[in-house]
């Protein structure tokens, strides 16, 4: 059996599935300041008359990590940042103790200013001197050559309680994002690990002996105790959890859209052939870029308590979000209380709905029925003008080969899934809009959960070769060793597909060799005055996000667990 | 975190699955440093500069600019198409307002490729500014347009394309023809008796380095481009005046590349040559894209760059502002040239080689002097590998009588040329017609 718990900030779900049998669900509302209390009312909850040593896997999708971020209760980070020429890394100054330590390599990896040491000195000096403990360790080119990264973390010796090492976090180039991603990693790991312990004493309680995942924002899985190592990655894991939890709860392959609506914003992903889409370097942390897989999703102003305002004439609807609809007790008109007046929807005290939108339309001459249509019709507008920009934006991605340019299959969405609270309400009315099919599936208002209960370990690496210099490189593993001058693509792209399933055994994940995807593979010439002197080889292998089995019923009550 | 001063949209295609030959300096792993380098340094995550896939340049965008013969296909494959589709959407990006600037960074290049296209000269087959010129005048209306080629050979092709026509102004800056392919592109070639002056060729001795090179660019270029008040400024961006270029002698740097495109500031880059591509490319390419979006590129420099060792002698300094006066004394009162004239037509016969596929050209170019319109023109052509072909081109302002004779001659053509193409700039007209 399988447990999936997903932390949102309002509630928190719950669901115990067998195999593809969904058991038992349940609501419980977030504490914010003790997610544990919310974890522990829901698996009560759904634990209640199951034998809890049935249960093999847990997984939790929590936003403990982006609400240390938001709410700014991270730790102080030592950057120890090394760069020569190029741009200026100043110019991703992060946090209060941010260093920059002169070096540099260049796009081979080859060494071209040797790190200093005086630099670096003085960065620790300070450091000390202000009691920092966690760190970030960055160099320009890093995954060409770590050299200067392990140089750095080598002089930090027991200085440090933690270190997070650029190279180690991805293979991938983009400095910038290196640097954010790092600093986050460290900002919020002594957090995390807090939270993993308390978190594993109290399952103890439960008598569960499962082991237990991370919910990521790719959409898969990491193993708590890879997690404590990487605990960004556990940032903004929500929305992958619901993009999954559609597909479990739905059986498409096609193309399609999923919409979530929510009470501030809705989010929308895009499926090709099934499968999400995702980021193509990483999703933004406070607006910065970083290296965090993620599952593609672009957030949209419009939900159930989107703010109506009238100016000059013309009706609009959200971005903005005063509080929770009229119908709830909210202190002016939203989203929701024009459905109400519309007659679309019955949602809490209806008059109070009316009497809102009448009080505004009033004020501009417009019946209330008027201002409902509207303002419904101006968050259809803005829903339909994202939705249409994704999916062009989507089709027109950089490609790099003329076989990708003449290939390319463009994608067009026929279907729209829509969950969230509102989810019921809206689908006619999209359906209408957009020209799409508009399906609700069953158990949307539990589908996180499902997701994060049914989801997989997700994992990735990038290898690289260089036959002129006789090199393979790892970044991610920490692997830099040398090679035969022979070394080819197939044996470059063997090599990514064992040493992937290796760290995947090593973290306790076995999974069948085909599971591992191989995304890059090319061998390029490499010519040095005008004869062939090797081979530069790129090969990247993942494995995507995927469930491991869909649900067969949705003939389970919700139990709520607490005050909601 | 930086943001653009100008948005920039970058078309980064380096074809990773297309070669000359393996060890061709035209080959896939041309641009793969050059995009390393982009991605360690986020060039995309910066505010204001975006990245874009090329279009596909059809067969019309390509009868356009040129005469291909026997055909479009036989002249040209996808990799030319994707790449002149790349120029064209960095002009539809700058033209549609998308972008304020845009960057084609795009290969194979084009500006060897003439007004005919017989196959591959200098890696170019056809000519990717000229296709994208021809699109931007086709659905924006006519233009001036100024091409500054910046690549270290001469601009040949572009030069022969726009030979005759006044709205386009084509400056070409590259060493000395004495001492590099393609051993053209000296003063006196400027431009048709349609087009006097509107072509200008600007010479430099080999070892020119920043300081020369943007002297001529601030003396020279800058003046011309004041005085010609174009609507678009291209610069035909080859890389090839590096320190570091296997196949050239200047001593121009990233800083200067970027500097450069400082001074200039074009509306659309389109990358020609330049192949250092581990010395040089990552970082000129840089250097110019952050110069186009106004960011600061100060600290973008090759990591062995020494401006003192790679400056030029004085010797060659006072060489480059010699040349320089005359080149610019030479755009304010051009030298009427020396033109030869058989009835009402101005005749020039040439012989045309094809590097790259070996072939032969003989052309024999008919322009009607025409006191209504820039004039009928014919273009007689045959090669080493087909037989003589006709190329028919009406101007954009053609008078009737023009535009009678014209298509008299594409009409009856058939019984002597083997292949004949229509290039009616007035009407929009672009055919083939196959001998009888």
């Amino acid at each position: 059996m399988r447990i999936g718990i997903d932390i949102g900030g309002t509630h928190t779900d719950g669901v115990l599935i067998d195999g593809n049998h969904l058991v038992a669900a349940a609501k419980a509302p977030t504490h914010p300041h003790n997610l544990l209390a919310s974890i522990n009312q829901v698996l009560q909850a759904i634990l209640t008359g199951q034998d809890p040593v049935r249960v093999q896997t847990l997984n939790l999708s929590t936003t403990l990590t982006t609400n240390a971020i938001v709410t700014g209760t991270t730790e102080p980070v030592g950057m120890l940042v090394s760069a020569g020429p190029g741009i200026a890394p100043s110019h991703y100054r992060i946090g209060d103790h941010y260093h920059l330590v002169y070096g540099s390599l260049d796009h081979l990896g080859t060494e071209t200013s040797a790190l200093d040491e005086q630099d670096l000195e003085e960065a620790l000096a300070d450091c000390r001197a202000q009691g920092v403990k966690c760190f970030g360790v960055a160099s320009k080119f890093s995954p060409r050559n770590p050299a200067h990264e392990n140089q750095m973390v080598e002089a930090l010796g027991n200085q440090a309680d933690f270190v997070s090492c650029g190279h180690l976090l991805s293979g991938q180039l983009n400095f910038g994002r290196r640097i954010h991603t790092l600093y986050y990693n460290s900002a919020v790991w002594r957090t995390f690990r807090t939270f993993a312990a308390a978190l594993n004493a109290s399952l103890k309680g439960f008598q569960l002996e499962a082991e237990v995942n991370i919910l990521k924002a790719d959409g898969g899985t990491m193993p708590l105790a890879r997690a404590q190592q990487m605990p960004v990655q556990s940032i903004f894991s929500g929305p992958a959890a619901s993009v999954m939890g559609i597909l479990a709860t739905t059986r498409m392959n096609q193309d399609l859209l999923a919409l979530d609506i929510g009470g501030t914003t809705s989010d929308i992903a895009v499926f090709a052939g099934g499968q999400p889409l995702l980021e193509r370097e990483g999703i933004a942390i406070e607006k910065r870029p970083t290296l965090v897989r993620a599952i593609r999703v672009e957030s949209i102003g419009i939900g159930g308590d989107s703010s109506i305002q009238v100016v000059e004439g013309r009706v609009t609807t959200g971005p903005q979000r005063l509080g929770p609809c009229m119908a709830a007790g909210g202190p002016a008109p939203s989203l929701m209380d024009a459905l109400n007046v519309a007659g679309m929807a019955t949602f809490g005290e209806v008059d109070r709905s009316l009497q809102g939108l009448a009080a505004l339309a009033a004020e501009h001459q417009l019946t209330p029925e008027q201002l409902a249509k509207a303002a419904i019709e101006a968050a259809l507008d803005t829903l339909a003008a994202k939705i249409t920009g994704l999916v062009r934006e989507v089709n027109t991605k950089p490609v790099y080969t003329i076989h990708e340019i003449l290939t390319d299959r463009e994608i067009i969405p026929d279907r729209l899934i829509v969950i969230g609270g509102p989810a019921a309400v809206f689908k006619d009315l999209l359906a209408a809009q957009l020209g799409l099919e508009v399906v609700v599936p069953p158990l949307y208002e539990v589908a996180n959960a499902i997701g994060a209960a049914l989801t997989r370990t997700t994992s990735h690496l990038t290898l690289t070769a260089d036959t002129a210099r006789s090199r393979l490189s790892v970044p991610m593993l920490g692997i830099f060793r040398p090679i035969a001058r022979g070394f080819s693509l197939q044996e470059a792209i063997a090599e990514a597909k064992k040493l992937l399933a290796a760290d995947l055994d090593q973290a306790g994940v076995a999974l069948p060799d085909d599971e591992i995807q191989i995304t890059q593979a090319d061998a390029f010439n490499m010519v040095d005055g005008g004869y062939t002197s090797g081979k530069n080889i790129r090969v990247e292998a993942q494995v995507r996000p995927a469930l491991v089995s869909r649900l067969e019923n949705s003939d389970v009550a919700l139990r709520i667990a607490g005050a909601l | 975190m930086l943001k653009a001063t100008t948005s920039l949209g970058v078309i980064f295609f380096p074809a990773f699955d297309w070669a000359i030959s393996p060890t061709h300096p035209e080959r896939e792993e041309r641009l793969l440093y050059t995009q390393d380098q982009f991605r360690e340094e986020g060039l995309f995550d910066i505010e204001g500069i975006s990245e874009h896939r090329p279009l596909l340049a059809t067969d019309q965008d390509i009868m356009r600019a040129h005469f291909c013969f026997p055909s479009v296909e036989a002249v040209c494959t996808e990799s030319h198409r994707i790449s002149a589709g790349g120029a064209i959407q960095a002009a539809r990006l700058v033209l549609e307002q998308e972008t304020r600037r845009a960057f084609a960074l795009v290969r194979p290049p084009g500006h060897h490729a003439m007004k005919v296209v017989h196959g591959n000269r200098g890696f170019c087959n056809i000519n990717i500014e000229a296709v994208m010129v021809e699109w931007i005048r086709e659905h924006y209306g006519r233009k001036r347009i100024a091409i500054i080629d910046t690549d270290c050979h001469h601009g040949d092709g572009t030069q022969d394309v726009y030979w005759h026509d006044p709205d386009v102004l084509f400056i070409s800056l590259h060493q000395d023809g004495r001492t590099l392919y393609p051993g053209s592109g000296f003063p006196n070639e400027n431009g048709g008796p349609r087009a006097l002056g509107k072509t200008v060729n600007l010479p430099l001795p080999p070892r020119t380095s920043d300081d020369g090179y943007l002297y001529a660019i601030e003396q020279v270029v800058l003046p011309i481009l004041a005085d010609f008040k174009p609507d678009l400024v291209i610069n035909s961006a080859g890389q090839d005046n590096h320190y570091s270029d296997p196949i050239t002698n200047m001593q121009f740097s990233a800083q200067g590349y970027a500097k450069l495109n400082e001074l200039l500031k074009p509306d659309i880059a389109v990358l020609e040559g330049g192949y250092s591509i581990k010395g040089a490319l990552p970082y000129v390419n840089l250097g110019i894209c952050l110069a186009m979006a106004g960011c600061d590129y100060s600290a973008v420099r090759e990591p062995d760059y020494n401006h003192a060792s790679l400056r030029e002698s004085a010797e060659i300094m006072e060489t480059i502002k010699q040349t320089c006066a005359y080149v610019l004394d030479g755009y304010f009162h051009p030298p009427k040239g020396d033109f030869e004239k058989k009835g009402e037509y101005f005749i020039r016969e040439r012989k045309i080689y094809y590097d790259t596929d070996g072939i032969l050209e003989k052309q024999r170019e008919e322009l009607k002097d025409c006191d209504q319109c820039r004039g009928l023109r014919l273009i007689k052509t045959g090669s080493s590998h087909l037989l003589p072909c006709l190329g028919v081109e009406l101007p954009i302002d053609c008078c009737p009588a023009c535009e009678r004779e014209g298509y008299e001659a594409f009409a009856s053509s058939g019984t002597e040329f083997h292949i004949t193409q229509l290039l009616d700039q007035k009407n929009k007209q672009f055919r083939y017609l196959s001998k009888k």
